[in-house]
């Protein structure tokens, strides 16, 4: 039988449940921290969680409508002792990601492509993406991607038929897609920002869908307040979040802070994915949230991917994090 | 003024050694009257140290990065931005007039730090 995950075997319950007439059975305490790996399934409106040792049962699961793959925070250009070698981490991610039960048909970068914004850095990615057999690759920008003109060589490389700073939305089988930008024009002492004119786009941009489309909200930074003192958040996110509210499935993938974490919320499941280069500490474990030194046996366990798989009969998205092992 | 003693006072009694107080109060009217030579501020763990520098006109500050990853210097006014500093990168802004500038990492925006420029 599958292990169940929940938040107090990690030690840290983030669990917030607001009561909005959502079925109170249909949510998930879910957490697994890096490295642990949980898959998340709703079924018949209940959400259950596995852990990954039991692979027949994943493979099960893992089959739908749609599949798809996250990476995040790829970081090329670091090279300090957390992971020196962040090419072949990442390489090994493409290599887990060509080795997936189903292929997935594309794949989401929710930003840090890059470590300082080099070109050089950008097109090393390029070509080691290049590699993986989804061929198409939306991508979201982290703050590390937009450090020296505003995002302007990230947009013309990525984001070519964006709007604003580089938000956008689409659609896969019946899934819509939004990816959002939440790394520009940060305030003094603030968080992550999307700022009026994005949420106004947002606002726009979901209003004539249904109630019943599943919505895939990407972002860098968490759209969830993880651990505002080292502004793990989104100053406005639950701006955004309101729009998203009338739909019956919500997914909120973010990177950002280097490890896997989940919530949810009424009908919103928040997943924050790991980095395919250094692990983070955990909320509040560290000093800050700097690059995590573990030893080098250890890394590939915290460093990873994740794959997202689409059921439409059973109305859910599940949410399958893998390490680089 | 009145505050201030009182607070230092409670330090006293909280280190139970005046000659610590006094110490602190000697550290507190040398920043008053400023650093005669440049002045350096570090960035590690995330954090501006010191948080708050007083500085005479002209004299330079240099900022250094001792993180593993980058971060920059740049007032909410925009009269100093550096461009991103990796590891051991420095920036340096002279100010030319008294005044308090309050600045951040525009990466991190949760670091904050302030410099303070008199005569």
């Amino acid at each position: 039988m599958a292990k169940e995950i929940t938040a107090q075997e990690n030690g840290t319950i983030l669990f917030d449940h607001h009561h909005d007439g959502v079925d109170r059975r249909g949510f998930l305490k879910c957490m697994a921290w890096a490295g642990t790996g949980a898959l998340c399934v709703m079924e018949g409106g209940v959400l259950k969680s596995y852990g990954l040792g039991d692979p027949a049962h994943i493979a099960k699961q893992a089959k739908g409508e749609l599949s798809f793959v996250q990476i995040s925070d790829s970081h090329m250009g670091f090279n300090k002792a957390a992971n020196p070698d962040v090419v072949s981490t990442l390489q090994a991610a493409v290599s887990k990601i060509n080795s997936l039960p189903v292929e997935p048909e594309f794949m989401l970068h929710t930003g840090d492509i890059s470590h300082l914004s080099k070109s050089s850095e950008f097109d090393t990615v390029d070509q080691i993406l290049r590699s993986a057999k989804p061929k198409d690759v939306f991508f979201v920008p982290g703050e590390h991607d937009v450090l020296e003109d505003d995002g302007a060589q990230y947009r013309e490389r990525y984001g070519k038929d964006t709007k604003g700073s580089g938000w956008y939305s689409f659609d896969k089988k019946g899934v819509h897609f939004v990816g959002l930008v939440n790394v520009m024009n940060l305030k003094a002492g603030g968080m992550g920002s999307l700022g009026g004119e994005q949420l106004e786009w947002l606002e726009d941009d979901v209003k004539h869908l249904s109630k019943s489309t599943p919505v895939v909200v990407f972002a860098h930074m968490p759209l969830w307040n993880i651990y505002p003192d080292w502004g793990w958040g989104t100053e406005d996110s639950a701006q955004a979040l309101s729009y998203l509210k009338r739909f019956g499935s919500v997914t909120v993938l973010n990177g950002h802070i280097h490890q896997t974490m989940q919530k949810v919320e009424g009908n919103v499941t928040f997943h924050t994915a790991t980095s395919t280069a250094f692990p983070q500490p955990r909320p509040g474990a560290a000093p800050s949230p700097g690059p995590m030194k573990v030893p080098a046996e250890q890394l590939r366990a915290l460093l990873g991917v994740t794959d997202v798989n689409y059921m439409r009969h059973r109305h859910a998205l599940a949410v399958i994090d893998s390490t680089l092992e | 003024m009145k505050e201030r003693s009182g607070a230092l006072g409670i330090a006293a009694v909280v280190v139970l050694g005046l000659a610590v107080a006094a110490g602190a109060q000697r550290t507190m009217a040398a920043g008053a009257e400023a650093a005669p030579n440049g002045s350096e501020i570090t960035i590690d763990n995330f954090m501006f140290t010191p948080a708050t520098l007083t500085v005479k006109v002209g004299t330079p500050i240099t900022w250094t990065n001792r993180d593993d990853i980058p971060h920059t210097v740049v007032s909410d006014d925009k009269t100093f931005k550096s461009r991103a500093l990796d590891t051991d990168e420095k920036f340096t802004f002279t100010p030319a007039k008294p005044g308090t500038y309050t600045y951040f990492c525009s990466i991190h925006p949760k670091m904050v730090g302030k410099i303070v420029v008199v005569q």
